[in-house]
């Protein structure tokens, strides 16, 4: 496993590294990310649990924007490793700009994997959701 | 997103107006008479569209899409011959899972599980037995690193077969947990336990026939994870089986709750 940028680890400061990923908004590209997910998750010392939990997590957030999207546009995936946290953002533009509301069933779900989740609206109907899961938590 | 409200257009009022209609019919014919016969092709015909809406969300894995509808069919006919009015479920979401059943049982019989290496196979086998020793003596689930040291292997071989495992699992469901035969009338019934947990959910009118129609083992683990907050690891427990395989079940219900909730038809 490549682990250059590890030294914050060890002397507890922050490490701010930024993977970025932008695929097309298509389903068939899902499993890309969902390996992203799994290995950078693995990077930051998470245990299965909460590694399968953001896989599952990061699935359910695309599959609401994708259920949205308009085909041919790009779906933008930035994943921020913090020291004992990671950070998965992910923006596409949707047909109705709409973020999904915060008492639906898929944002139980993804509160209940995730921890915290955000979900904002842009300019241009681009929708963002945010999940910041943190190592050790629930 | 785009979870069916109760709004719903006329064509499809129409549609589910005529289908209790037939099923009202159907349910008076005695078996195997001529008039049962073609009012259970009327409704066959009638809700075709549905098995090609679900199979066209298998197109692009390998398969013709008009051997995907043949199966979905068979599975939309199975659906009509089974389907209880009384039940209080539209037919669409009730036959369902037993079209999507049919199609995925169609990729299973064209092997696709043989076609999962044999080294994968045996990995799969390796790391659901570590990550419950694991588990057992850390008291809580294990990391990669963990199980990659445990195993004497790299953290990417670890990886690739958990991958493996998910991937393998999405195509060749678990027997008997695939929705099929998951639809017992009494399920409605014990719905009624998780109801306070639902509380507070939007749509959750939408959602609760839906949970009724999962299996019981999967409508369980849905709900101690999202309403009850247990983790993986403390469901494997309850239930009895690995983390892996809760993994897997979560997933998969979700995808399947999500087909149904966003159907279009």
């Amino acid at each position: 496993m490549i682990r250059p940028a590890r030294p914050a680890a060890t002397t507890g400061g922050v490490i701010n590294d930024v993977v970025e990923l932008r695929l097309p908004a298509d389903s068939a590209y899902l499993a890309v990310l969902r390996t992203a997910t799994a290995g950078l998750a693995a990077r930051l010392d998470f245990t299965l649990d909460e590694i399968e939990d953001l896989r599952i997590a990061v699935d359910e957030a695309c599959a609401l924007l994708l259920a949205d999207s308009e085909p041919g546009e790009p779906m933008v995936c930035a994943f921020t490793l913090g020291h004992d946290s990671i950070e998965v953002v992910i923006s596409a533009r949707t047909g109705s700009g709409r973020p999904p509301g915060a008492g639906s069933f898929a944002w139980t779900v993804l509160s209940a994997l995730a921890g915290e989740v955000k979900a904002t609206a842009g300019a241009d109907h681009l929708v963002t959701i945010t999940l910041l899961k943190q190592r050790g938590g629930t | 997103m785009s979870i069916p409200s109760d709004d719903v257009t006329p064509q499809r009022a129409a549609t589910r107006l005529e289908s209790k209609t037939l099923f009202v019919e159907l349910g008076a014919q005695p078996v195997g008479s001529p008039e049962h016969q073609a009012t259970r092709e009327a409704l066959v015909h009638l809700h075709l569209p549905l098995v090609e809406f679900l199979a066209r969300r298998f197109r692009d894995r390998g398969e013709p899409l008009d051997d995907l509808v043949q199966v979905g069919t068979i599975g939309l006919i199975k659906a009509v011959d089974r389907f209880d009015v009384d039940r209080g479920v539209e037919f669409s979401t009730y036959a369902t899972p037993t079209i999507v059943g049919e199609i995925k049982r169609h990729f299973r019989d064209k092997g696709w599980a043989v076609r999962v290496p044999r080294r994968l196979q045996e990995l799969r086998h390796e790391l659901a037995t570590t990550t419950e020793l694991l588990s057992h003596s850390l008291g809580r689930a294990p990391t990669i690193a963990e199980i990659a040291s445990a195993l004497d292997l790299s953290e990417e071989q670890v990886l690739e077969g958990l991958e493996s495992a998910n991937a393998y699992s999405t195509v060749s469901l678990d027997a008997g947990s695939d929705g099929e035969d998951g639809g017992g009338g009494s399920a409605l019934a014990s719905i009624g336990a998780d109801d306070e947990a639902l509380e507070g959910v939007e749509y959750r009118e939408s959602l609760r026939p839906l949970l009724a129609l999962l299996p019981a083992r999967d409508r369980q683990i849905l709900m101690l994870r999202f309403f009850r907050n247990m983790t993986q690891s403390q469901i494997a427990v309850e239930v009895g089986i690995s983390q892996m395989h809760v993994s897997r079940l979560l997933t998969k219900t979700l995808e399947q709750l999500r087909e149904q909730l966003t159907e279009e038809y």
